[in-house]
């Protein structure tokens, strides 16, 4: 018993570890809530973005930033609502939620996922 | 502006799916709860009054423990229902029955007045009548507490809204502001509690359209919120300036809203984290 914890103990810890440093890589302006607050409704392939069961926009994964491209991200990001009408999702650029460096930081983020 | 003026420019923002324009009231409730049932398939339709509760067996559960939450709050409530005016007379006089079984027939349409008559607005006449001063919409300790105590006295009922032909024009400017994107999010109301209903936002269900009127006020921290400062509250998140409780915005939005919850229970200070 004593032997099993003594091995699964350093495994939590080095799963723990890379987590911490992932965090920093989230640009606050990704979670800040009077900013992007992307996690209110993105869940994020990246375990040290904040936990969330959010679904109201589909899950964040680097494949798919990556196949979108930096040019698309930053379009959608500033402004979903040309490519749909009906999304729900804030044109956070064109409503000067998000500054453009602020954009800038998250597409690299996106695109940086995992 | 004028609020019909103000309505137009939301509506003409407006990038949501409007449903069909100017439907009648009850084709506008049919259609929504079809869209709710394709949305929701798995979730029984008289489980909507239980809002986000109804999505989350978790937040079922304590909704469940805390089912007695609202008692301190309505117990002052009672003792505002009660107290004698000036003049001898009492809040209860104003209404039929003492209160009982009134709370599920408002909003109501004021043919004289042309505007639409909430529960608070009514409590506030039956105050300015006698001579009393007003309760301020947003103050818990007064407005909050009365409404919890006398919509208690309704709860078990069916929500009976009317909307008379002479009302629907009222009954259509809320179900356009229900779909307009306000704000600099952009949202509408329809945007999560239809769109995005029984998804999460941060953690937390939306709740549907549908039976989000039965409940309320809600008890948080001990305090009743009435369904208009819940609004206002969605308002700011939408990052728009929350129209004025009492004002014919929200008033019309809430006929709408609480029309669209007719034939479900009414269960009022219902317990919310």
């Amino acid at each position: 018993m004593l032997l099993r914890a003594l091995l699964i103990a350093p495994a939590l810890i080095a799963g723990a570890l890379p987590a911490n440093v992932q965090a920093a890589a989230a640009p606050p302006a990704f979670t800040a809530r009077d900013k992007g607050h992307c996690t209110a409704c993105h869940q994020v392939s990246d375990a040290a973005a904040p936990a969330s069961r959010a679904d109201l926009g589909p899950r964040l994964e680097g494949a798919r930033m990556r196949e979108l491209g930096r040019i698309r991200l930053r379009e959608l990001i500033h402004d979903p609502t040309r490519a749909n009408a009906n999304t729900v999702m804030p044109p956070f650029g064109k409503h000067r939620i998000l500054e453009p460096a602020e954009i800038d930081r998250i597409v690299e983020y996106l695109h940086a996922l995992p | 502006m004028r609020f019909p003026e103000r309505l137009a420019a939301f509506a003409l923002a407006a990038g949501l799916a409007l449903p069909a324009l100017a439907a009648a009231p009850e084709d506008a409730r049919n259609e929504m709860a079809a869209a709710l049932k394709r949305q929701l398939p798995e979730l029984a339709a008289q489980d909507y009054a239980l809002g986000a509760a109804a999505l989350d067996p978790a937040m079922r559960r304590a909704f469940e423990e805390n089912a007695a939450a609202g008692e301190p709050v309505i117990a002052a409530g009672k003792a505002l229902w009660t107290r004698k005016f000036k003049n001898g007379r009492t809040l209860a006089g104003c209404f039929p029955n003492g209160g009982r079984r009134v709370a599920a027939v408002y909003p109501q349409f004021d043919p004289r007045l042309k505007r639409v008559i909430t529960l608070e607005m009514a409590i506030n006449q039956c105050l300015k009548a006698h001579g009393e001063a007003l309760y301020d919409h947003g103050d818990a300790a007064t407005m909050g507490a009365v409404t919890a105590y006398l919509r208690s006295l309704s709860n078990g009922q069916k929500v009976t809204v009317r909307v008379p032909p002479a009302a629907e024009e009222r009954f259509e400017q809320g179900r356009r502001l229900y779909y307009s994107r306000m704000g600099q999010r952009n949202f509408a109301c329809a945007s999560c509690h239809v769109q995005g209903a029984g998804k999460r936002y941060e953690d937390t269900p939306l709740s549907p359209a549908i039976g989000q009127a039965t409940h309320w006020p809600v008890i948080r921290k001990g305090a009743p919120i009435t369904l208009q400062e819940r609004m206002r509250e969605c308002l700011e998140l939408m990052g728009a300036a929350p129209f004025p409780a009492g004002s014919d915005e929200l008033n019309t939005l809430e006929y709408f809203l609480t029309y669209l919850s007719n034939g479900h229970t009414m269960q009022a200070n219902a317990w919310r984290p």
